[in-house]
C-alpha cells in the first residue's frame, strides 16, 4: 500500500537503462589491454603493452604532473575563497549577499565555451596564455559554485547562534572561523574540495583556448590523441582517469557516511 | 441488523516476512448497515485487516467475502469500496470537487451526472460553495469532509475509515465524530472503521472488534464489551481494571471461588473454560468497588489501607493498598455527602461476585 | 581609550571583507571576460548589431542554430523519457535497490565527459565492439554508421544528459506521497488511470524542471558532438570554436557565444519563475 507499483517490463526496462549509463565508459579497461595496434578489444590476449607505452612517455608522465599541481592549486584556491565567500553569505544573509551567492553558481550556468572565448582575450592581454598560472586561475574560478554549494549545504545545518555565543564569548571573527565555524563545517568544505578538484582534473574546454603551446593537462593532451590517431594509449589514460575519479568519488561517499553518522536525528 | 452478513473473513492470515502473522486466522463477520470498529494498539492487526478488504494487500491464507463474493483476489479498483484515508489523501493537483468527482470519473460518467452528485455530495458534508478550492485551501476539519464526500460520492456499499480523525484537535475530531455517526444513519451505510482510540470506538460503533498481536480478542457492542471483557487484554485496554491473578479452587455453575496468592478467597463470575485449579485472572473495575458502609451487603469484603485519593471533579480516585497490593485503584462518584478520604486512613471495601470476572490464563 | 572590540572591523563588516577574495576572483577573472565577449560582440569587427544579424542572414550559422536545437531537442525527449521511467523505477523499489540505483545513476556522472564520449567512439566504431557483435550475431551485414554522424552525437548526449534527468525526476518523485496513489485505486481507478490522473501530474513540475536544464545545458555541448559528430555535426559551441581558431572571426564567434549565454541564462531565469529551483534538486 506504501510502494508504487511497477510492472516486470517496466521494471526490466529501467534496468536496462541503467546498465546502458554505467557499463559503457568502463569498455576503455579492456581496450587498454589489448594486444593489437588499434582501439580494439584484445584478440589474442590480454598485453601490456600500451600500459608500458603510456608510463614511458614523457609527455603522457609531464601531463598527469601537470593536471595533478594544476587542480591541486586551483583547488586550494577555490577552497578557501568559497568557504569564506559562503560563511559571509551565511552570517550576513542580507538581499546583496544572496546576490553575491546566487553570482557565484554563475560558472555551473553560464556554457563553458562562451567563457573559454572571455578567458582568451583577457589573457592575450595579459599575456597569461600557455601559462599555468593563468589556467590556476581559470579553474579556480570556476571551480567556486562547488565550494559554495557544498559549504553552504553545510552551513545550512548549523545552528547560527552558535557564531553569534562564540562571538559573544569574546572570541574575534578569525577566531570564531577557525574555532567554531570551520570544524563544524568540514565535511561540507572537503566534499567542494573534492568536486573543485575533480572539475580541474576533468576540464577541457578553458585549457585548449588557454593552454597556448606549452601546457597539456591530461585532458587537452587526449583531446589531442583521439584527434590525430585513435591510439589504445588513449584507452589506457581513460582507464587510469576513470579509476583517479573512481578513488576520489569513494572518498567522497565515505565522507557522505560519515557525515549523515556524526548528524544528530532531527 | 439483517441476519445475512456483508463482509466474511474466514480464516485469513496475512503475513509480511513469512515469518510472523500481522493477523492470524481471523474470521469475522461485518453486517450489513452495522457500523463496525477495528480496534487495537499499533501492530495490533487492524489496520492489516482493513487493508485487505480494502484489496491493497492479500491474505496469506484464508478467504474474504463480500455479499457472498469472493473478493480476495479481486484487486483493488474492483472492490467498489469506498475508503478514507488517514491522512485524507486529497489529490492536490485537482479542486475540492475535481476530488470528489475522481471516483465519478474513473467510472466514465457523463459530465453533468457528475457535477450533479459532487454538488449533493458537497452538500451531504456542508461544503456547499467551496468545490473550486484547492484542499491546501482548506482547513483540517474540512479537508476531513472532502475526503468522506469523496468516499461516499460514488455509493458504495461499504465504506473503510483509517483512522480518519487522528490528525484533528480533540474538540474538531468530537464534531466530526458526531457528523460521521449521522452520515451513517441517514445513508445506511455499512463503515469499518479502524481506530486506537478506545473511546472513540465507544462513542460510534454499533459493535467493536479488538485486536492484539495479530489476533481478534472479542467482537461485541460496546456496552458488553466494556461490562464482559473476555480476556484481560480486552478488560485492560478498554477502560481501567484492577487485575489480580488466582487459582481457582471451586467452580460452581456461573460462580467460583479464586484464592490469591496471599491467601484470601474471592467470590467471582466464572467467565469460559475457567475450572478448578486453573490459574485465573480476576478483572474488577474501580467503579464497582463499595467503600465503607456501602460494602456491607457484598460478597467480597477486605478491609484496606488509603494510599492516595485523587479528585478528578466528577469522581474521586482512590488508590489503596490491598489484598497483597498497593495499586489497587477504585473510583468513587463525586456523590452528595461524601466524606473526605484522608491518605493513611483504614478502610473497608467490598464488590459484588458477578462484578469480578474470572478470566482462566 | 578604545577597546580593542572597537578597534577591529565589527561583525558584519569582517564578514563582508572575508567575501572579498571569492568577489574579486569572480569578478576578475570570470565576469570581466564575459563582458569582453559581450563587448566584442557589438565592436567587431565594427561596432554595430552587424553580428546579431547574421543570425537571420547567414545560412550556415541558422544551420549551426537549428542543428543545436534539433540535437537538444531530440536529447530532452529521449532523456526525459528514460529518465521518467528510471526514476520510476527508482521510487518504487525498496530503499536498498534505490541506493543501489542511485550509484548506478551517479558512477557515470563523475566520469568525465571526455572520457566517456571516448569510450563510445570506441564502442561504436565501424570496427568497434558493438559493429562486431552485431555482425558476428549475423544480424547485419556490413558496420552500421553509428558514430561520426547525428546518431553518434544522440547516444553521446543522451548518455550524458540522462544522470542530469533522472536526478531532477527522482528528487520530485520522493516527494510525492505514494498514498495519494493507493488512494487513487481504492476509488476506483485502474493502474493506468491512477498514473495518468494522479501520478503523472504531481510529477509535471520535475518533467519541466528536468526538460529545461537538459535542454539548455545540451546547448552548449561541445567535446561530445565534436568527438562523436567528427567534425560532421556543427553545434554552436563547436561552431564558435572554429569561428575563432581557424577563421578568426571574433566578432561572430562572440555574438554565437553572447546569444547562447543569453539563451541559455534566460531559460534558467523563467524556469526559476515556474518552480522552486532549489527544491527541485531537493536542496
Amino acid at each position: 500500500m506504501k510502494t508504487l507499483q511497477i510492472s516486470g517490463t517496466m521494471a526490466a526496462l529501467a534496468w536496462a537503462v541503467l546498465s546502458l549509463l554505467a557499463l559503457p565508459a568502463f569498455i576503455v579497461i579492456p581496450v587498454s589491454f589489448t594486444d593489437t595496434r588499434y582501439l580494439s578489444l584484445p584478440e589474442e590476449g590480454l598485453s601490456l603493452q600500451h600500459w608500458r607505452t603510456f608510463l614511458t612517455s614523457r609527455e603522457w608522465l609531464s601531463s598527469i604532473w601537470q593536471s595533478l599541481w594544476i587542480a591541486t592549486v586551483s583547488t586550494a584556491m577555490a577552497v578557501v575563497a568559497g568557504t569564506l565567500c559562503a560563511v559571509g553569505c551565511w552570517r550576513l544573509s542580507s538581499r546583496i549577499s544572496e546576490h553575491v551567492r546566487t553570482a557565484m553558481i554563475l560558472p555551473l550556468a553560464v556554457p563553458t565555451i562562451v567563457y573559454a572565448l572571455g578567458i582568451y582575450r583577457l589573457y592575450v592581454q595579459l599575456d597569461l596564455v600557455g601559462t599555468a598560472l593563468g589556467v590556476v586561475l581559470a579553474h579556480a574560478v570556476t571551480g567556486l559554485p562547488y565550494v559554495v554549494l557544498t559549504v553552504s549545504g553545510s552551513l545550512s545545518n548549523l545552528d547560527p547562534r552558535l557564531e553569534q555565543a562564540a562571538r559573544g564569548l569574546g572570541a574575534s571573527v578569525g577566531q570564531t572561523l577557525r574555532w567554531v565555524i570551520v570544524p563544524n563545517i568540514m565535511p561540507g568544505v572537503l566534499s567542494g574540495a573534492i568536486f573543485a578538484f575533480i572539475h580541474s582534473w576533468d576540464e577541457l574546454i578553458v585549457v585548449i583556448f588557454i593552454g597556448g603551446r606549452a601546457l597539456f593537462t591530461l585532458p587537452r593532451r587526449m583531446w589531442d590523441g583521439i584527434n590525430d590517431n585513435l591510439d589504445p594509449v588513449i584507452a589506457v589514460v581513460a582507464t587510469g582517469m576513470i579509476l583517479f575519479t573512481l578513488l576520489i568519488l569513494t572518498a567522497e561517499l565515505s565522507l557522505g557516511a560519515r557525515r549523515t553518522e556524526s548528524t544528530p536525528a532531527a | 441488523m439483517s441476519a445475512k452478513p456483508l463482509v466474511r473473513f474466514t480464516d485469513v492470515s496475512k503475513s509480511y516476512d513469512g515469518k510472523t502473522d500481522a493477523v492470524r486466522t481471523l474470521n469475522l463477520d461485518v453486517q450489513t448497515g452495522e457500523f463496525l470498529t477495528l480496534l487495537g494498539p499499533s501492530g495490533s492487526g487492524k489496520t492489516t485487516t482493513l487493508t485487505m478488504l480494502a484489496g491493497f494487500e492479500q491474505p496469506t491464507s484464508g478467504r474474504i467475502f463480500v455479499s457472498d463474493e469472493d473478493v480476495t483476489t479481486v484487486p483493488v479498483d474492483k472492490r467498489g469500496i469506498g475508503m478514507v484515508f488517514q491522512n485524507y489523501a486529497l489529490f492536490p493537483n485537482m479542486t475540492v470537487g475535481e476530488n470528489i468527482g475522481f471516483p465519478l470519473r474513473v467510472r466514465g460518467l457523463a459530465r453533468a451526472a457528475i457535477g450533479e452528485k459532487v454538488a449533493r455530495a458537497l452538500a451531504m458534508v456542508r461544503l456547499e460553495g467551496l468545490a473550486d478550492r484547492r484542499p491546501q485551501q482548506l482547513s483540517g476539519g474540512q479537508q476531513q469532509r472532502v475526503a468522506v464526500a469523496r468516499a461516499l460520492v460514488f455509493e458504495p456499499r461499504l465504506v473503510l475509515l483509517d483512522e480518519p480523525l487522528g490528525a484533528l484537535d480533540r474538540q474538531l475530531r468530537e464534531q466530526m465524530q458526531y457528523e460521521l455517526k449521522q452520515l451513517h444513519r441517514r445513508l445506511d451505510v455499512t463503515m469499518v472503521y479502524v481506530t486506537h482510540d478506545q473511546v472513540e470506538a465507544m462513542t460510534m460503533s454499533d459493535r467493536v472488534a479488538v485486536f492484539s498481536t495479530g489476533l481478534l480478542r472479542q467482537v461485541a457492542e460496546p456496552r458488553r464489551l466494556y461490562e464482559e471483557p473476555e480476556s484481560l487484554f480486552v478488560a485492560q485496554f478498554l477502560g481501567e481494571s484492577n487485575a489480580l491473578a488466582a487459582t481457582i479452587a471451586q467452580r460452581d455453575g456461573a460462580q467460583c471461588k479464586a484464592v490469591l496468592p496471599t491467601g484470601e478467597t474471592i467470590v467471582a463470575a466464572a467467565v469460559g473454560t475457567c475450572a478448578a485449579g486453573g490459574e485465573a485472572d480476576l478483572v474488577l473495575r474501580p467503579e464497582k468497588v463499595a467503600l465503607g458502609a456501602a460494602a456491607l451487603g457484598c460478597t467480597n469484603r477486605f478491609p484496606a489501607r488509603v494510599v492516595e485519593a485523587t479528585f478528578l471533579g466528577d469522581q474521586l480516585r482512590v488508590r489503596l493498598m490491598t489484598l497483597g497490593r498497593e495499586d489497587f485503584v477504585i473510583k468513587l462518584p463525586n456523590a452528595a455527602g461524601q466524606g473526605a478520604i484522608e491518605p493513611g486512613s483504614a478502610v473497608e471495601i467490598g464488590w459484588r461476585a458477578e462484578d469480578c470476572r474470572a478470566l482462566a490464563r | 581609550m578604545l577597546s580593542l572590540a572597537e578597534r577591529r572591523p565589527t561583525g558584519r563588516t569582517a564578514y563582508w571583507l572575508i567575501m572579498l577574495p571569492a568577489v574579486a576572483m569572480l569578478l576578475l577573472i570570470y565576469l570581466v571576460p564575459l563582458a569582453d565577449v559581450l563587448l566584442t560582440s557589438v565592436t567587431d569587427p565594427k561596432p554595430g548589431f552587424g553580428n546579431y544579424a547574421m543570425l537571420f542572414t547567414s545560412s550556415s550559422v541558422q544551420r549551426a542554430l537549428l542543428t543545436t536545437l534539433r540535437i537538444a531537442a531530440i536529447t530532452t525527449a529521449v532523456a526525459l523519457l528514460l529518465g521518467y521511467l528510471v526514476a520510476y523505477a527508482m521510487r518504487a523499489a525498496s530503499s536498498r535497490t534505490q541506493r543501489f540505483m542511485l550509484f548506478c545513476v551517479l558512477l557515470p556522472f563523475w566520469i568525465s565527459v571526455l572520457v566517456r564520449s571516448f569510450a563510445w567512439l570506441t564502442l561504436l566504431r565501424g570496427s568497434g565492439p558493438v559493429n562486431n557483435a552485431l555482425m558476428a550475431m549475423g544480424l547485419i551485414d556490413e558496420p552500421l554508421a553509428l558514430v561520426r554522424n547525428e546518431t553518434g552525437v544522440l547516444i553521446g548526449m543522451i548518455h550524458v544528459m540522462l544522470p542530469y534527468a533522472i536526478l531532477t525526476l527522482y528528487a520530485n518523485m520522493r516527494g510525492i506521497d505514494i498514498g495519494l496513489v493507493a488512494a487513487a485505486r481504492s476509488l476506483g481507478a485502474s493502474r493506468l488511470q491512477a498514473f495518468r490522473m494522479v501520478f503523472l501530474p504531481l510529477t509535471r513540475p520535475g518533467l519541466i524542471g528536468a526538460g529545461t536544464l537538459v535542454f539548455i545545458l545540451s546547448l552548449g555541448f561541445y567535446v561530445t558532438p565534436a568527438l562523436l559528430g567528427g567534425g560532421k555535426v556543427l553545434m554552436i559551441a563547436e561552431y564558435v570554436a572554429v569561428q575563432i581558431n581557424d577563421t578568426l572571426r571574433w566578432g561572430l564567434g562572440t555574438m554565437l557565444a553572447t546569444t547562447l549565454m543569453i539563451a541559455v541564462l534566460g531559460a534558467l531565469w523563467a524556469l526559476s519563475r515556474v518552480v522552486d529551483v532549489k527544491r527541485l534538486f531537493g536542496a
